[in-house]
């Protein structure tokens, strides 16, 4: 009898661990973080406040006002984007404090467009980007350590890098402004010494150079950087560093009558900023500087028409580079997205980038370089000319665009013609 | 011999009630997810930082505003010697004591003779200056700062072990030393000499303590507090930038000390979790209204000054007081 009841038990739990078991395996595959049959979440942080966010925090809003028009026509396979946006004021530990929200408390899927080279540098470092395999997407920055593809091995750029800029700033002086004096001001950090490099591997010798730390600007500090340019005979300037360090550098050149042929790296030529700043724009008069997109003013151009319709009609915002830039990250989006296929995952978006990125619509002109080994996004800049109300026309007239790498790589007159705009502005691949 | 009968017992207590608190956090550390483990290493971070306001202005009665510099200090000191010099990271929080305790014992010589709001003062303009000396010297890193990376977990603890599971046991077995070792300190001949010297200086020096020297003293225990809190801090958000050390964080601390109580060691636990928390309650606040971000922005420090203004009137001395007064109320009748 006692025997009979134990064997019974041990069929009984048996039964039972065979039942569970197959249970357990018949469960449905785990959905992707961020995933549902409904809905993508998305994160970014950028500056919405503080000092650096004038221009900056218009591109969340622009980001989610071109998801808003994706999911008003029928989303991504019927799966509609969500963006969540933080505020990280531009500091690097407030970046990492929302990064975190968004990862481990908002659980989205992937970060797109996060912003800033100290920010995004701490933050992958911090929250462990790469370790949690989380993609993040079109970084706005234009460091090119990020183009480290084993360092960073699930974060793709956008932006040409400094380091890029600097190459292509260095050849045009090379072919146009040889016989000048030649000075430089720059950032000392990641964002104006990744072009120092550049220019030095470039073979291009500054008369005066002038570094700077990020923070320091004021008119006062302006005033010396003036004054030793001036001292020096420099008679191009080419600056690398941020608006907030342009406008009293221009400022100051205005009040001293030193006016130099300058060239502005495109981080620094910001009208908006300038004009936030309190500097009248038209101290860019004539001001050089390369640039990847089309002026947001060129209506003749199809991204520019389309995205400044959706703009009207989602976001209600000024049309300017930064709404621009938001709208194309968000159109490179979707590609990737779509691209994923419909069974989305982190492991398949990475993928995707990889492998279909580089024929990706973008609005800039230059070519992706998305690939296997490579997270970088566009390659080159054409040179343009600023006018007194800021807006960039193509230097000679025509956009010529010079394409490079990061590297030692040559810097080349490419005939690159971009992929044309999706109908309407919806992406079908 | 009477009184070393006495005192082991009590020693013993206190150190098990440690090792105790250890393995509860142990095990919740275990049971949490990774945001709240994550929100763990911050509050053991804040417990320590707390730990030197209590000791400074709760026991020997300096007003420090200047915290948050002292821990830039730390925070800076480890991060430079893990960087400049790749010692491991107990070096790195050991120098973090050393360089702070330095640093607060220059600053202690200067604060001993103020007092009140010029002591208020100076340690405000020093919380405001310090951390932006940082841009003006490169090796500091300017505003972006430099990283901290103590690196990953040992490899032993598996692959479920996360790196912010890794902070969390650091800060935590860190915060639990600290504040054994201070509760030492306060119930010491030292604790005794600056509660009397904060009770009526002139007493005090009659009986024999040299005031300004045992000042001296809690400026340089406070700081190297505050520093090892700094270290922690940076590790926790692998960063030191000046931005981190900022006079809102100072701000912040006070109130969490005031919220404690402010001269009652136990209840810094408790503050450090307001600290915490604030930010998680000013964004459901702000998600029940509506996706207001500005109203997210402010809304933290909103309530901070509001608590701080609510305690100083009902709770002078922190909560954990009158909950103490209300028992014996009861215990009275």
């Amino acid at each position: 009898m006692i025997r009979k009841t134990g064997g019974r038990r041990t069929w009984f739990v048996a039964a039972l661990l065979a039942a569970g078991s197959l249970f357990a395996t018949s469960l449905p595959v785990q959905a992707e973080t961020g995933v549902s049959s409904r809905e993508i979440k998305l994160g970014i942080t950028l500056p919405l406040t503080g000092a650096a966010s004038p221009g900056y925090n218009k591109i969340g809003n622009a980001l989610d006002a071109y998801f808003k028009y994706v999911n008003d026509n029928g989303g991504v396979y019927g799966r509609k984007i969500k963006l969540i946006q933080k505020n990280d004021e531009y500091s690097p530990q407030l970046s990492i404090a929302k990064t975190n929200e968004l990862i481990l408390k908002d659980k989205v899927f992937a970060l797109v467009g996060p912003l800033g080279t100290a920010n995004f540098t701490a933050v992958h470092k911090s929250v462990g980007i790469a370790r949690r395999k989380v993609p993040a997407l079109f970084l706005n920055t234009g460091f090119s350590g990020f183009a480290n593809k084993k360092s960073y091995p699930t974060s793709f750029t956008i932006l040409p890098s400094y380091a890029m800029e600097a190459k292509i700033v260095a050849q045009f002086i090379k072919e146009n402004l040889s016989d000048k004096k030649l000075g430089l001001v720059y950032q000392n950090d990641e964002f104006g010494i990744d072009a120092l490099g550049a220019f030095k591997d470039a073979g291009v010798k500054f008369d005066v150079s002038i570094p700077y730390t990020s923070g320091t600007q004021s008119a006062a500090t302006a005033q010396t950087w003036v004054s030793q340019l001036a001292a020096g005979g420099a008679q191009v300037v080419v600056f690398f560093g941020v608006t907030s360090a342009t406008a009293p550098l221009l400022a100051v050149s205005a009040a001293a009558k030193y006016a130099p042929q300058w060239i502005l790296g495109s981080v620094g030529s910001d009208p908006l900023t300038l004009r936030a700043l309190g500097v009248p724009v038209a101290v860019l008069n004539g001001a050089l500087t390369p640039a990847g997109n089309p002026s947001p003013n060129d209506t003749s151009d199809e991204y520019i028409k389309q995205f400044q319709e959706i703009n009207e009609k989602y976001n209600n915002a000024d049309f300017d580079d930064y709404v621009l830039q938001g709208m194309n990250i968000g159109l490179m989006t979707v590609q990737a997205l779509r691209a994923a296929g419909k069974s989305l995952t982190r492991a398949k978006l990475i993928r995707a980038m990889e492998t279909k990125g580089s024929s990706f619509a973008s609005v800039a002109y230059s070519p992706l370089g998305y690939s296997r080994t490579s997270n970088v996004g566009h390659t080159g800049y054409y040179m343009a000319v600023m006018d007194a109300k800021g807006d960039r026309k193509p230097y000679g007239g025509s956009v010529v665009l010079y394409t490079t790498d990061s590297g030692k790589g040559p810097v080349v007159k490419s005939n690159f013609k971009r992929p044309a705009m999706p109908a309407k502005g919806l992406p079908t691949n | 011999m009477e009184l070393c009968r006495e005192v082991r017992p009590a020693v013993r207590k206190k150190i098990l009630l440690f090792i105790l608190l250890g393995w509860v956090l142990l095990i919740i550390g275990d049971r949490v997810d990774e945001l709240r483990v994550y929100q763990g290493a911050q509050i053991a971070m804040y417990t320590i930082a707390l730990a030197s306001i209590v000791l400074l202005t709760g026991y020997s009665g300096q007003v420090s505003l200047g915290n948050g510099a002292m821990m830039a200090v730390g925070g800076y000191a480890a991060a430079l010697t893990l960087n400049n010099l790749q010692t491991p990271i107990w070096f790195a929080f050991l120098m973090a004591i050393i360089a702070s305790a330095i640093f607060g014992a220059i600053l202690g010589s200067a604060a001993a003779r103020l007092s009140g709001p010029y002591l208020a003062g100076t340690t405000l303009a020093l919380a405001v200056g310090l951390p932006a000396i940082a841009n003006q010297f490169s090796f500091l890193g300017g505003e972006p700062g430099i990283l901290f990376d103590v690196g990953f977990p040992p490899e032993r603890f598996g692959e479920e072990f996360t790196q912010y599971k890794w902070f969390f046991w650091i800060s935590s077995v860190i915060a639990l030393v600290a504040l054994y070792i201070t509760s030492n300190i306060l119930s010491s001949r030292f604790g005794r000499t600056w509660r009397a010297v904060r009770g009526n200086a002139l007493a005090a020096e009659l009986a024999g303590v040299n005031s300004s020297r045992m000042k001296i003293l809690a400026f340089t225990i406070s700081s190297a507090l505050a520093g090892l809190a700094g270290a922690v801090f940076a590790m926790n958000i692998s960063l030191v930038a000046p931005g981190a050390y900022s006079l809102a964080l100072s701000f912040a601390l006070v109130t969490g000390a005031v919220l404690a109580g402010i001269s009652s060691l136990p209840g810094v636990g408790f503050g450090a979790l307001i600290l915490v928390a604030i930010p998680e309650i000013a964004d459901a606040i702000a998600g029940s209204l509506g996706s207001a971000d500005k109203l997210n922005n402010y809304l933290p420090g909103l309530i901070v000054s509001v608590l701080l203004i609510l305690s100083v009137i009902y709770t002078p001395n922190g909560p954990g007081e009158n909950l103490r007064k209300l028992l014996h109320k009861k215990h009275a009748k």
